[in-house]
């Protein structure tokens, strides 16, 4: 009993050690690739550490007194973090038993309303206008992700994000669970805040949206939550609908699964390279396309197949 | 051609006006003189409308000095005919006032705008009398053109005076973009009226980095001078502009350009068309946040600019061209280098070419965005790619042939799509275009001098040029003097008429189209402005000065030190 709780205690630190640490790193390795396309040098790998710690040192400077704004930056880096604990790295999810995939949707969430209540509060008609975009991203790209889990949970048979991640290795492919793999992949772009779906920040129309009022330590933690959020949701993609080769053992499942979460990210941003933006409805009209797309996964997994 | 056509015009304005058609002249070499009595300004205008002439600017010349009163000269373009015709209105200098011609042509909304600021003759009944170049505290009754005004005149600065700005419509809420704006790279000021994300209209104000260049052109410098302000005009197109000016006092005063140097002009305005094209196509993309395409464009760019280093000494404002001719030649040693330059360019702009015309969210982002419709374009006088990516086929190239484009035409591009893809396409026609252009004209080129000898430009007379920059027709006007100088130098760059037509390309589109609507323009402008703010739910809107600025910054920094405020 205590040597179980130590380790889901020690797993737990684990995953949220992982996602603080590589995320950064995730995103300068990104910035150089998408550098090198665009035949430009690009910033140091770890520029997006040194960023960070600038930021972090500068002063706190808001333009809204009250103290539930003071606190929106931490409160959207925590939720992710918190989601990577609910996810698979490697291992089961450490604190799987709290929260099963309907848990996970809500969690997955709660950052991007942290930024959309930011943004409403600050002031700003930017914001303003970058934190509606955001919540209609938001209602767009979250249907897709319910029925991706949706499809993994019938197949598997269980809500438990473990148990489908456990029962996919153990199954192998089918087409139900690479269709809803496939749209999981698509919303990945979306939550990534990647091209052409960046609509929310949208420098060159309303100067980075949510976070135009936002500097300083304020900025470092929400830029963390965003790259944090597009790491784990790279992971749980590949822990949940690409989980082979599972050997057992923590230390090689977990690089395994880093490295496939660097393909889907390389992915991801040579997709961001090659589009220009869309606007909000044209992104809204794609991804319920994709949903009504991911039924047909939901229907071969009713079928069996 | 020009003369019986130049006939039909005195004859239709002779029926027209009677004896209110003062006198008709007619100038070397493209150029109709009409002087017509203030009172039948309109009349006049709506002649020359009906013989399908363009409108192009207004100039207004303080000539109280030569014993008359303020003129206002219309100008108008009879494109088929390669004619231009000045309709010159003498103003009392006792009752400075005329007619607005702008209920009759829309485009001409702004230069009226602008003669009233600097000469201080009101056009009556123009449906917006507000300030268009003049700053809100510059003392009233003060018009800087006026020849009594001298060229360093700085007027005290007042403070607490507000822009007169138009108050947003019921219901809407205010977006500002500029007076600092990420995707426009000079100041100029858009207060956009939205509901939700939808613009319903817009309010625009500008005008404010006014250098005051025509004032130091007839005041300060001399003739073989101006040529090198007139390039520092534009950082992109500058070569237009002292071309355009060169050959307006070219024209006044009788001087033949040499052959050669008349194909190195052409040269160098098709690389500089080449350079800028590839610049906008990377704006373009960046506005939509393509910026792989900016990357590449730029990349592709950067040889035409080592190029023109290599022919001028200078990546930009080349510093070549003098009344007469031009300063350097392009040497036979240069040629290999060149056209290896130019086929590097053809090739990767092809390629940049296959790389977006299919690309289908490409199309999403640029079709049917920023519409302008053929009929609005030609009410605008909009000119330059704008115009004929709304089929309007104007290109001064071939309207006004000048330099060599008389043995080497271009082609008359246009495209019928009234759009932002349409602007594209145009501008990726044109770079074809232009890299042909540069290869004739280096095999054709002639041998020979590339200067002329310039005597004594004698007063009294009107050059008007036209050259069609990259982003369209500039018009220079020059009324020589005696000094030494022109009398009076008028510019209108391309800009100026098709930033007026921006708000109805943007009303009913949404905020995302805004940028790349008026980025498709390709802009040149510059503003400031201060701070205001909108009460959305009360519509209320007032402008904060710059004390109340500071004081505001002041007390919430007193705020926080004392540990009443909201931060740390």
């Amino acid at each position: 009993m205590n040597g179980a709780f130590l380790r889901m205690v020690a797993v737990a630190l684990l995953n949220v050690l992982v996602v603080l640490l590589l995320s950064p790193l995730y995103e300068g390795v990104l910035r150089k690739l998408k550098a090198a396309l665009h035949s430009r040098m690009g910033p140091p790998v770890l520029q997006p550490f040194t960023d960070t710690l600038k930021l972090l040192g500068k002063e706190d400077l808001r333009t809204v007194g009250s103290r539930a704004y003071a606190v929106t930056p931490a409160l959207a880096l925590a939720s992710v973090l918190l989601l990577g604990t609910l996810v698979p790295m490697g291992a089961a999810p450490p604190l799987g038993f709290a929260a099963d995939i309907i848990g996970i949707v809500y969690v997955a969430g709660m950052a991007a309303v942290f930024l959309i209540l930011t943004a409403f509060a600050s002031g700003s008609p930017y914001a303003a206008v970058g934190g509606s975009r955001e919540m209609m991203a938001l209602l767009s790209v979250e249907p897709v992700v319910a029925v991706t889990l949706v499809v993994g949970a019938m197949k598997a048979g269980t809500l438990s994000v473990g148990g489908i991640a456990a029962w996919n290795a153990t199954h192998g492919p089918t087409i139900s669970m690479s269709l809803a793999g496939f749209a999981l992949f698509l919303a990945v772009q979306a939550q990534a805040g990647k091209l052409p779906f960046d609509i929310p920040e949208a420098d060159q129309e309303i100067m980075g949206g949510p976070l135009i009022e936002q500097s300083g330590p304020r900025l470092a933690l929400f830029r963390w939550a965003l790259w944090a959020r597009q790491f784990v949701f790279a992971m749980l993609l590949v822990e949940l609908f690409v989980p082979w080769p599972h050997t057992g053992a923590l230390a090689a499942d977990l690089a395994l699964a880093l490295l496939k979460t660097l393909v889907v990210l390389v992915l991801v941003a040579v997709v961001d390279v090659v589009n220009p933006r869309l606007k909000v409805e044209q992104a809204m009209g794609y991804y319920l396309r994709v949903a009504f797309s991911t039924l047909a996964a939901l229907a071969f997994a009713v079928v069996g197949m | 051609m020009i003369l019986r056509v130049a006939d039909d015009v005195t004859a239709t304005l002779k029926r027209r006006l009677a004896t209110d058609l003062l006198s008709t002249r007619r100038m070397e070499p493209d150029l109709l003189w009409a002087a017509v009595s203030p009172s039948r300004v309109r009349d006049a205008t709506a002649a020359m409308k009906e013989l399908g002439s363009r409108y192009l600017v207004t100039v207004g010349i303080d000539e109280r000095p030569l014993g008359c009163g303020y003129g206002i000269v219309h100008l108008f373009s009879l494109d088929a005919a390669h004619l231009f015709v000045a309709i010159d209105c003498p103003v009392s200098a006792d009752d400075p006032r005329i007619d607005s011609i702008t209920p009759l042509i829309p485009g001409a909304a702004w230069a009226e705008q602008e003669f009233h600021d600097m000469i201080g003759v009101e056009p009556e009944g123009h449906p917006d009398p507000r300030r268009l170049v003049l700053p809100d505290d510059w003392p009233e009754g003060v018009h800087p053109l006026r020849r009594d005004v001298a060229y360093n005149y700085r007027p005290p600065s007042v403070e607490g005076v507000a822009p007169a700005l138009t108050p947003p419509p019921k219901g809407t809420s205010v977006i500002p973009v500029g007076p600092f704006f990420p995707v426009l790279e000079e100041p100029a000021r858009f207060r956009l009226f939205v509901e939700g994300e939808t613009v319903v209209g817009c309010d625009y104000r500008g005008f404010y980095n006014h250098r005051g260049i025509e004032k130091l052109g007839d005041s300060v410098l001399t003739w073989d001078r101006l040529p090198f302000l007139a390039e520092r005009i534009c950082g992109i197109c500058g070569f237009i502009h002292s071309t355009c000016y060169c050959q307006a006092v070219e024209n006044a005063a009788g001087i033949v350009v040499p052959r050669r140097a008349a194909y190195i002009r052409t040269v160098m305005l098709e690389l500089e068309r080449i350079h800028s094209h590839l610049l906008w196509l990377g704006i373009a993309g960046h506005i939509l946040g393509f910026d792989t395409v900016l990357m590449q464009t730029w990349r592709i760019r950067e040889p035409v600019m080592w190029l023109t280093e290599a022919i001028s000494g200078n990546r930009k404002t080349y510093g070549m061209n003098m009344v007469g001719g031009v300063r350097r030649d392009i040497a036979a040693s240069q040629m290999p280098e060149i056209l290896e330059v130019v086929a590097q360019v053809a090739k990767e702009a092809r390629a940049v070419r296959e790389a977006i015309v299919d690309d289908d969210t490409l199309h999403a982002r640029t079709k049917g965005v920023g519409p302008l419709s053929t009929w609005w374009a030609k009410e605008m006088c909009v000119v330059g790619p704008p115009a004929r990516a709304s089929n309007v086929p104007i290109d001064a190239r071939l309207d006004h042939p000048y330099a060599a484009y008389d043995d080497l035409p271009p082609k008359r591009i246009s495209q019928e799509g009234c759009d932002t893809w349409a602007r594209v396409l145009v501008r990726l026609d044109e770079l074809e275009d232009s890299i042909r252009l540069v290869r004739e004209a280096l095999a054709n080129m002639p041998d020979g001098a590339v200067r002329a000898e310039v005597g004594e430009v004698p007063a009294g007379r009107v050059g008007v040029s036209a050259v069609e920059a990259p982003r369209g027709e500039a018009i220079h006007f020059v009324m020589t003097g005696g000094s030494n100088r022109p009398y009076r130098w008028r510019v209108r760059a391309p800009t100026f008429p098709n930033l007026q037509a921006v708000p109805a390309m943007i009303k009913g589109q949404s905020i995302a189209d805004v940028p790349i609507s008026i980025g498709s323009l390709d802009p040149c402008f510059s503003c400031t402005e201060r701070m205001e703010t909108v009460d959305i739910r009360s519509g209320r809107h007032r402008v904060y000065s710059k004390e109340e600025l500071i004081e505001m910054a002041r007390l919430a920094r007193a705020a926080r030190n004392t540990g009443g405020g909201s931060t740390r």
